[in-house]
């Protein structure tokens, strides 16, 4: 094979071919290449949004919870021994309790809704360095640590503010008041302090006393139903667990938010699929496309081929010189297609992301997405633009030149 | 002798066999002008293709400068088709994206000569086949007359032993088939270049050296 020959005349097909074929050329290889990339990102960005939503208002970095028959975790000053840890920038405590919440809107027995929700106690203070509850807030306000008789509700419960259960919800508004029956038998009136929206379903049904409320309710003290940690940095999740054990959290359940993720899990090998499918259909599109065009340049070429093969050319050298330009349009598109992903599509969706019911979605674009769809784009080009080329070199020159 | 050809046979093996070339031999001299002609389905394009290494014999010799053709490997024959033959087509089949300059150096780029070289000889090649003020054209700003004859020059640029020629002048119009063939005449007797050419033209005997008639795939005659 003559390569020096074959970059010749490549470099000559493309400069004085057609440039409307190379302009449609590169434009489609470049669609393939964004299409790769972006399916890829936006699958993995809906997967994120779940987890920093997770992260964000529910779970933390890593959720503590009572040992094995135990329903309280019993370490007096739990926030402070676990605040001191390396690797930790804040812990939340919560009592936990399963309540049934009443709203009798005439105070007169009849017209009652009521449900079945989780009710939390937080230290309004130290929540919000761990959640980001007091963001949320969409009614009325956020709690204060002295509040008592107060109560905010996710709008799953209070209905309204786009609520995804509102045939379930109580219909409550700022400022009305709520039967809450504990577990423990105990009976409070609240006044709805405020209402809050994430984009977490789970939260959206959770309701929020301060602590002191809650610990008057079930006559403990210094206790917790679970603690959420949060580290400095998502990487050191791990070494901050061991952490957490070695300061004498023995017994306890530790877990990692993405231990507790069952359903993104899930959803996130569907969606793996689902790229992997749509990506190999992209991907054998642009096969397809550049077999067509190097296909059609072969045929038009065909006496050429057979001339030049006559000459003395060799089969490799022809075949190199139709590959190179198979190449050169997967590159281009690879190039362009970078380009289009990096400095316009990125950009917008940073600055626009989607409002899924997930969360707010942004492409993920990841190191391993671009190398994957380069690796996919130029082997494309290369089988696309390799077959029918090696079935014109090998024609014989007869054939070629008299068909 | 410069090619011997010795009990060639070729058949294109078929429902039923078709014997296109039945047991041919001649000699060519070097530096000799030689017209296959004969009537259509003779098989005088079937004998240029056998002596060009184009195609292969059925059975037979073809000794070309010494060389055995059939002893020769596909990579031997590529090799010596580029080193040692040339080729003028019917149809000139000029690379579209490629300038005549481009398209006559093409052999001696793929022969590993230095670019400087082959510019240079290209050049030099053009200018004897009257195309030296039309170097960088592209086939579609040459007529068709000129186009072959830059097909003429890029067979010729690599100072081949034998030049193949098969009905050069079946596409051209009378004025621009005298030049070709006024043109082969000439390089045949400046540089005493063998040329081997396959034509229909009775015209074109006067130019010739000598003429082998074919019939049925036999010598009828060799005058």
């Amino acid at each position: 094979m003559n390569l020096k020959t074959s970059l010749f005349l490549a470099f000559h097909s493309i400069k004085r071919g057609n440039k409307g074929t190379l302009f449609m050329t590169i434009l489609i290889m470049t669609l393939a290449y964004v299409n790769l990339v972006f399916v890829s990102s936006i699958f993995g960005g809906i997967v994120q949004a779940i987890n920093n939503e997770a992260i964000n208002n529910q779970y933390s970095n890593i959720v503590i919870t009572p040992a094995v028959n135990n329903i309280y975790i019993k370490k007096n000053h739990a926030e402070q021994r676990l605040s001191s840890l390396p690797g930790v920038q804040a812990v939340a405590t919560h009592y936990v309790n399963q309540a049934i919440i009443k709203y009798d809107k005439n105070r007169d027995g009849n017209d009652i809704q009521k449900g079945r929700w989780t009710i939390k106690s937080i230290n309004p203070k130290q929540e919000e360095k761990v959640t980001d509850i007091y963001k949320s807030m969409v009614a009325g306000s956020y709690l204060k640590a002295t509040d008592r008789n107060q109560i905010i509700l996710g709008r799953d419960i209070s209905g309204a503010y786009g609520s995804d259960l509102e045939y379930l919800s109580l219909g409550v508004k700022v400022g009305d008041q709520v039967d809450v029956y504990f577990s423990n038998g105990v009976k409070r009136t609240y006044t709805v302090k405020g209402i809050f929206k994430t984009k977490n379903t789970q939260v959206n049904q959770s309701a929020f006393i301060t602590k002191g409320e809650m610990e008057s309710v079930l006559r403990v003290y210094n206790r917790s139903s679970e603690i959420l940690v949060k580290t400095k940095n998502i990487s050191s999740e791990g070494m901050v667990i061991r952490e957490i054990r070695r300061s004498g959290f023995k017994t306890e359940d530790i877990k990692k938010w993405s231990a507790l993720m069952g359903f993104t899990s899930g959803a996130s090998k569907s969606f793996d699929m689902i790229s992997i499918i749509l990506g190999a259909i992209g991907t054998i599109v642009a096969g397809i496309t550049i077999f067509i065009i190097i296909f059609v340049s072969v045929v038009n070429k065909r006496k050429q081929i057979g001339i030049l093969k006559a000459i003395g050319m060799r089969e490799g050298t022809i075949v190199a010189y139709f590959v190179i330009q198979a190449l050169f349009y997967g590159l281009v598109g690879v190039l362009l297609g970078i380009s289009l992903i990096l400095f316009v599509v990125r950009p917008l969706f940073i600055s626009n992301p989607l409002d899924f019911p997930v969360g707010w979605v942004s492409l993920k674009i990841t190191f391993n997405i671009i190398k994957i769809s380069n690796i996919s784009l130029l082997s494309a080009a290369l089988i696309g633009g390799f077959f029918p080329a090696y079935k014109g070199a090998k024609r014989s020159i007869l054939n070629s030149i008299w068909g | 002798m410069i090619i011997e050809v010795k009990n060639l046979k070729k058949t294109y093996e078929a429902l039923v066999p078709v014997k296109v070339l039945k047991n041919i031999n001649f000699e060519v001299k070097k530096g000799e002008f030689l017209a296959l002609m004969g009537r259509s389905g003779s098989g005088k394009s079937t004998l240029l293709h056998q002596l060009g290494l184009l195609d292969t014999p059925s059975s037979g010799k073809i000794i070309i400068d010494g060389i055995d053709l059939m002893s020769l490997s596909e990579k031997q024959k590529s090799q010596f088709r580029l080193k040692k033959l040339g080729y003028v087509f019917q149809s000139y089949a000029l690379l579209p994206e490629l300038t005549a300059l481009e398209s006559v150096f093409l052999p001696l780029m793929l022969d590993n000569i230095p670019k400087k070289e082959y510019l240079k000889k290209a050049a030099k090649m053009l200018k004897k086949v009257g195309l030296g003020k039309k170097l960088n054209h592209l086939p579609q700003e040459l007529s068709g007359g000129e186009q072959q004859r830059v097909a003429i020059a890029r067979a010729l640029v690599n100072d081949p032993l034998i030049l193949f020629a098969d009905e050069p002048t079946a596409n051209l119009d009378s004025e621009a088939s005298l030049t070709v063939i006024k043109l082969f005449r000439e390089l045949n007797k400046e540089i005493g270049q063998t040329i081997i050419m396959v034509t229909h033209e009775p015209d074109d005997e006067q130019y010739v050296d000598r003429v082998i008639w074919l019939k049925d795939g036999i010598i009828k005659k060799d005058y």
